[in-house]
Formats: structure tokens, C-alpha cells, sequence
């Protein structure tokens, strides 16, 4: 009878201070072979300190933190070879070629790398003697993960890795991470893209102020923040209507309702009576950002993860 | 692949990497080899009057271009790269960290190297000066210097946050080392206090040791010290780079960093201790001590090592001369020297330090007989001090620059131009350790 992998992830009340604040409380979190799991949070959330504990460059103060089984702090250098990872910043010196880059990790890895195939898996085969200062921002993300995948990783950790992408580069690398999870590998992803979230992870584990208020599937993330429907309206005449934010000249409406149907009865009834006309209607799902804001409390900021 | 050999195969893959990526940036080019270059044809174009040109400057100009690629050169490299993220890349690999570190050293080895031997083979077709005398020496000498000025290199990089303040810090080693510590400004012309502190810093030695690779004159003592000196200097600042080498320009340079630099000078310190108390940072003894009084034992701690050769630039010392003088000019200087009144006081030590100042006058009147001379005065005072009183007085003008009297021009001589008596008094000690270490058998005549 042949027991189950270890979670390629495993992080137990992991708490990270630097002096009085504190960046990383008690997180909990497991990536399972063949998941794909997205960090989710704010500026300062604590995600980068997170993903740095996990990878040792940073010292947890407490918690434990395993990889595919080995404990990160008594067996570093084990720990480290079963993970690939791409980091911010994730530059390389100004003069190394992608081909000599690649060479270089696989050696170190003292793996045989087919560097060829590499190259062309992403795109790179035209700057293959480039050098790096050269290459686009794409093209040096791609190279980024390239090196992470350069010794066949069961587990990726990546830092915001789509950030600066132009569309095509990023579906082609949400392909990647998705072949990646097919192959059984697991991915760890820390992301500001809410819709990347939501499409391409299996879980998202929602960090806020250093703690994790919420680890499940998108869906269920719905459920459980309860986000309603999102309604939006304009009438003929100013008028108000109870359960929904009015703009201040009483034409334009909005509103979250759990059950859409019976609010929009109620709204139109309420349009009739007071002899006014309903002139547009919107109807928007719930989204992650309903259900951050419903989990967190606070609005969604869209803007990238700074460095600490 | 065992563990060392996984070692050994990721520091030569690193070193490698590291030199192939060097040559191909245009500033490390330039500060690594155009500016040495620069430095050679800028120290031949004030030394090329040397017999043989230069010979006498290697020392320095060698210590300059170690000091700038070692010291300067590997912090900027590695701070570059970890602002850019490359070490916190590498702090991921399954490598142990010594190897990555000691991959780019080894290659800051191979660029000094090159360095180095580019400029022995320019001075040598352009300004025809000597190869090494000494070749095992010499390159024990260079790997040594390297070897100090690259430990240096690691504490600052530890210690910078950014490539500027890599240059402020270097500058802060560079300056003092090129102008007082007898790397830029030869040791023999400095003033007796920055002579004193010039033992405190690793350039001092680090000349010494060079020029030993191509001057005959060689004190064995002395030598052994500055190779001890730079290789306790740069263990001490190689173990404390490596103990605090930051891997990610996220943790900046704190307590511990600061802490690290302080103990690397710290070995600074001890070595110039060691120096001032076995008796290599002159003078020791306090200001009004009695010639007389000098011991065998404070002879003893006397050391010869920095002496320029006897056909340099400064202190000049011709050869044994042989009677009949070739110069009517010589016969008078010897005749004149005989009834000299400054050389004719009761006071046997005011004496010598008076025939002594004037071989040191001509030299700085840059007489055209000015080793001659100085021969002369030797000889005068072989022949009228017995041995022990004339070792006495020798040691006295080393020890006591500052003592006694010293004459400041000498018509009698034709030396009449009025020389700064600061000037002699630095001058002066020179000659005597000449005569005092051809009186101890240290330097044998030809």
C-alpha cells in the first residue's frame, strides 16, 4: 500500500517580525502536488516576507516550514533542490547570455539540462546569445522561469511573475504553470491580479495585515464572503431606493444583493410606483474582489507589491 | 561528485562565468586595466631618470593597481550584483555559499594578475625596466599583497549598501594609503610622522614586499614582516568579509557590518603595533636621548627593509672609490671634508649627525655628485669614529631624527643653495641606515 506524497508546501503558524511590526502572523498554508495556489493581498500584506521565509532568505521566528517533506531548517540544501523560484527583483548580471545563464544553474544544480528545448519552451531561442540588458521585460520574466524550471522542480514559488507581461506572454505562461500542474508539479504564486487568481489557481489564500483571513477555491471564497450580485441602474427622475447607494443627483444606483431576482422585483416595483422609468440596468457576478473586500474589510488596491 | 568536488566544480564555474563576464562590460575594462596603464605611463613620465627607469617605483605603482582592482574592484562587482538580485538568485542554489564567493575572488585573482603582468611587460618594452630579479619573490609578494587587498574588498562590500558608497569607502582606504602610507608618495620622502602611520596600513607593506621582487637590496627580517603583515591583514578582513557577506541589498549593513569593519582595522592596528614595538616604525626613543646611551638592543631593532637602492632617485651611494679621484672636484670635497668645522666639535654624535646631513644636502641640492659624496662622508667617518662610537651616532640620527643640530647648507661644498632643515632631518636617517647596515654587515659592499 503506497502512502500519499507530502504536501510539496507546508507551512505551520509561521511569524515573521521586524521590530514592532509584525509582517507575517501565524500564516498557515499547504501546496499539494498538482495545485496551483495564489497568494492574494495588498501592499504590505506580507506576501514577499512570506514567500522569503519559505525559501529560507529570511528567518521565520517561529512556525515550521517543510518542502515536499524536508524541514527547511535542518536540511536547507535538500529542501532548496525541489523547488525552482522567481523572485523580485529577478535580474541577472548585464552581460550573461540566456544560454550561458541557463548552462550555469543547471550546472550548479549538477543537473543535465536540455537548455535547447528550454530556450525554445520559452520563447527564447532568437535571444539564445543575447545579452540580458538587452532582452524585453518579457523576455526576461520568461527567462526568469526558465531558470526556475531549469532543474525539473516538483514545486515553483514565484513572486508576482506575470507583472509588466503583455497579454500574449501571460497566457503563455499561465499555460506553462498550468502544464506544470498536469505534470503533478505544485505552484506557489504571490499575485495582484485578481482575475489571474481567479482563473488560474486552484486555491487562493487571501493575506491580510500578515495573517491569512481565507485558504480555499475561488468559488468557494464566493460563497463564504457571501458577495452578492452586483446591481447597477439609472432612472429617468432623481429618486431613492432603500438597499442602494444613490449617486447625488438621485440618477444612478448601486447595490450588492445576495438574491438579485427578488431585489430587482423590488426595484422595478418601486420605479412603477413612483412614476418614474428605469432607463438602464446592469447585472455584474461576484467577484474576488467582492470577496477580499467582504473577508478584509477594506477596498482592493490594485497597485503592485513594492519590494520591503 | 563528492562534496568537495561539487565545491571545487561550482567555484571554478563561478570563476569562470565571472571573468568571461568581466571583459565584456567596458568599465571593469577600464578601471581594471586602461587606468593602470594610465598610472605606468604616468609614473614613467616622472621617474624615467631612474637607473633603470622605474625599478625603483614597482613597488608602488604595482601596490596602486593591486589596491584599486582588489579593493575596489571586487566590492563594486558584488554589490552590483546584489543589487540587481543576482546573490539572493544564488542564495537559492544547493551550493555552499564559499563556493559562489570564492568563484569571484578567484576570478578578481586572475584579472589582478593580468593586470600586473600587463604592466611589468609595457614597463619593460616601453621603459626598459628590469623584469623581477627575484621572480618566487615577486609573485609571493603579489599574491600576497592580492591576497590582503581582496579581504579588504569583501569588508566593504559587506559593508556598502550601494556602488557609491563602494567608492566612498574605497576612497577612504585608497587616499590615505596612496598619499601617507607610502603607496603613492615613496615612504622616504614622507615626514617622520606619516612614516609612523604609514606602519599602521597594509600598503606600506605591500610595496615593500613588491620592490623586494627587484631590488638586490633585501633585509630577510624586514621582508618576513611585511609578508606577515598582509596575510594577517587580509585573513583577518577575508574571514570577517565572508562571515557577514550580505546576500540580498534588502538587508542593509547594520550593527554587526560596522562591527566587522572595525575588527578588520583592528588587525591593521596590531600589525602597526607590531611594527612600532619590535622596532620598524622609527624613531623610538624619546626627543633629547644621549647618543651615548643607544644599546646594542635598540640598534638591533633597526630594520633596512624600505631603503631605496644605492643608484635611485633619493640617496645615492656610489661605490667604494678608488684613489687617485677621477675629479678634481672629489679630491677637494675629500680634503674639505677633513678640517670641516661642523665635523670638528667636541661632541663625537654631533658630529656624525653633521657629516651625515651632508650627504643628505647633496642629495636634495641633487648635486651631480651626490653618491660620490655621500661615499666620501662614509669613508671620513669610517676612518675618524672607532666602530661602536660611530654605530652609536649612526643610530642616534635614526632613532633622534629630530635631536642635535643639523646643517642646512654647506658653501664649503659648492653645495650653497639654503635647504630646509625639515628636509635634512628626513634625508638624513636614510644615509645613516646605509652606513649603519654596511658598519652591521647587513648590506655587504660590491
Amino acid at each position: 500500500m503506497s502512502s500519499a506524497p507530502p504536501p510539496l508546501v507546508s507551512l505551520r503558524a509561521l511569524t515573521k517580525r521586524y521590530g514592532a511590526t509584525l509582517a507575517v502572523d501565524g500564516a498557515s498554508l499547504a501546496v499539494a502536488p498538482g495545485e496551483i495556489v495564489g497568494l492574494l493581498g495588498q501592499n504590505g500584506a506580507g506576501k514577499t516576507t512570506l514567500l522569503e521565509c519559505l525559501l529560507g532568505l529570511r528567518a521565520a521566528d517561529s512556525g515550521e516550514i517543510t518542502l515536499a517533506g524536508l524541514d527547511l531548517r535542518s536540511q536547507p540544501r535538500e529542501a532548496l533542490r525541489v523547488v525552482g523560484a522567481q523572485l523580485q527583483p529577478s535580474a541577472l548580471q548585464d552581460k550573461i547570455t540566456p544560454r550561458e545563464a541557463l548552462r550555469f544553474h543547471a550546472a550548479l544544480y549538477g543537473v543535465a539540462a536540455d537548455v535547447a528545448a528550454l530556450l525554445a519552451r520559452f520563447g527564447l531561442v532568437e535571444k539564445a546569445d543575447a545579452r540580458f540588458d538587452t532582452l524585453s521585460t518579457g523576455q526576461r520574466q520568461r527567462l526568469a522561469l526558465a531558470l526556475a524550471l531549469v532543474h525539473r522542480p516538483t514545486l515553483l514559488v514565484l513572486d508576482e511573475p506575470t507583472t509588466g507581461l503583455d497579454p500574449q506572454t501571460r497566457r503563455a505562461l499561465h499555460q506553462i504553470l498550468r502544464d506544470h500542474r498536469t505534470a503533478g508539479g505544485g505552484v506557489l504564486l504571490s499575485t495582484h491580479d485578481l482575475d489571474e487568481a481567479e482563473r488560474l489557481c486552484d486555491r487562493v489564500a487571501i493575506l491580510h495585515r500578515g495573517r491569512i483571513v481565507a485558504d480555499a477555491a475561488p468559488a468557494a471564497l464566493l460563497i463564504r464572503a457571501s458577495a452578492g450580485t452586483r446591481l447597477r441602474c439609472r432612472t429617468a427622475q432623481p429618486q431613492s431606493f432603500p438597499d442602494f447607494q444613490s449617486s447625488a443627483d438621485g440618477l444612478a444606483h448601486a447595490a450588492v444583493a445576495q438574491e438579485a431576482a427578488r431585489a430587482i422585483a423590488a426595484l422595478t416595483r418601486a420605479v412603477q410606483e413612483a412614476g418614474n422609468t428605469l432607463v438602464e440596468l446592469q447585472l455584474s457576478p461576484p467577484t474576488l474582489e467582492d470577496a477580499f473586500v467582504a473577508l478584509t474589510g477594506d477596498a482592493w488596491d490594485d497597485k503592485p507589491e513594492a519590494a520591503p | 561528485m563528492s562534496a568537495s568536488a561539487r565545491f571545487g566544480d561550482a567555484l571554478l564555474r563561478q570563476a569562470w562565468l565571472s571573468l568571461r563576464l568581466n571583459f565584456r562590460a567596458p568599465m571593469p575594462v577600464v578601471y581594471g586595466y586602461l587606468l593602470p596603464v594610465v598610472f605606468l605611463f604616468g609614473f614613467g613620465g616622472i621617474f624615467r631618470a631612474g637607473n633603470p627607469p622605474l625599478l625603483a617605483e614597482m613597488g608602488q605603482l604595482l601596490t596602486i593597481t593591486i589596491l584599486g582592482s582588489a579593493a575596489l574592484g571586487l566590492p563594486t562587482a558584488l554589490v552590483a550584483e546584489r543589487e540587481r538580485g543576482v546573490w539572493r538568485r544564488y542564495r537559492l542554489l544547493p551550493v555552499a555559499p564559499a563556493a559562489l564567493v570564492g568563484g569571484v575572488v578567484l576570478a578578481r585573482f586572475a584579472i589582478v594578475a593580468g593586470a600586473v603582468a600587463l604592466q611589468l611587460v609595457l614597463a619593460h618594452l616601453v621603459f626598459g625596466t628590469p623584469w623581477p630579479s627575484q621572480p618566487l619573490v615577486f609573485l609571493v609578494a603579489a599574491l600576497a599583497a592580492t591576497f590582503a587587498f581582496l579581504g579588504l574588498g569583501l569588508v566593504i562590500a559587506a559593508l556598502a549598501d550601494g556602488v557609491p558608497v563602494v567608492q566612498a569607502l574605497g576612497q577612504c582606504l585608497f587616499l590615505p594609503m596612496i598619499l601617507l602610507g607610502g603607496v603613492g608618495v615613496p615612504l622616504a620622502v614622507l615626514p617622520i610622522w606619516a612614516q609612523r602611520l604609514a606602519g599602521f596600513m597594509p600598503g606600506r607593506y605591500a610595496v615593500a614586499a613588491l620592490q623586494s621582487g627587484f631590488t638586490e637590496m633585501r633585509d630577510p627580517v624586514g621582508l618576513g614582516y611585511a609578508f606577515a603583515a598582509l596575510l594577517v591583514v587580509g585573513a583577518a578582513a577575508a574571514a570577517i568579509g565572508l562571515l557577514l557577506f550580505r546576500w540580498d541589498s534588502a538587508f542593509r549593513a547594520g550593527p554587526r557590518q560596522r562591527l566587522g569593519a572595525l575588527l578588520a582595522l583592528a588587525a591593521w592596528v596590531a600589525v602597526g603595533l607590531g611594527a612600532a614595538g619590535t622596532g620598524r616604525l622609527r624613531p623610538l626613543l624619546p626627543p633629547g636621548y644621549a647618543w651615548q646611551e643607544i644599546t646594542d638592543a635598540q640598534i638591533a631593532t633597526i630594520t633596512y627593509e624600505n631603503l631605496p637602492g644605492d643608484n635611485e632617485l633619493v640617496t645615492r651611494l656610489a661605490p667604494p672609490l678608488v684613489q687617485p679621484f677621477a675629479s678634481t672636484r672629489l679630491e677637494s670635497v675629500a680634503a674639505r671634508l677633513a678640517v670641516w668645522a661642523p665635523a670638528q666639535t667636541e661632541n663625537s654624535g654631533e658630529n656624525i649627525r653633521h657629516l651625515v646631513a651632508l650627504a643628505a644636502l647633496a642629495d636634495l641640492a641633487q648635486d651631480p655628485q651626490e653618491g660620490e659624496i655621500a661615499r666620501l662622508v662614509y669613508d671620513r667617518l669610517r676612518a675618524v669614529h672607532p666602530a661602536d662610537e660611530l654605530r652609536r651616532g649612526l643610530a642616534w640620527i635614526i632613532l633622534c631624527p629630530d635631536d642635535g643640530t643639523v646643517v642646512t647648507s654647506a658653501s664649503a661644498f659648492g653645495l650653497r643653495r639654503e635647504i630646509d632643515e625639515n628636509a635634512v632631518r628626513n634625508r638624513a636617517p636614510l644615509y645613516a641606515q646605509k652606513f649603519l647596515a654596511r658598519e652591521l654587515g647587513r648590506i655587504r659592499e660590491p
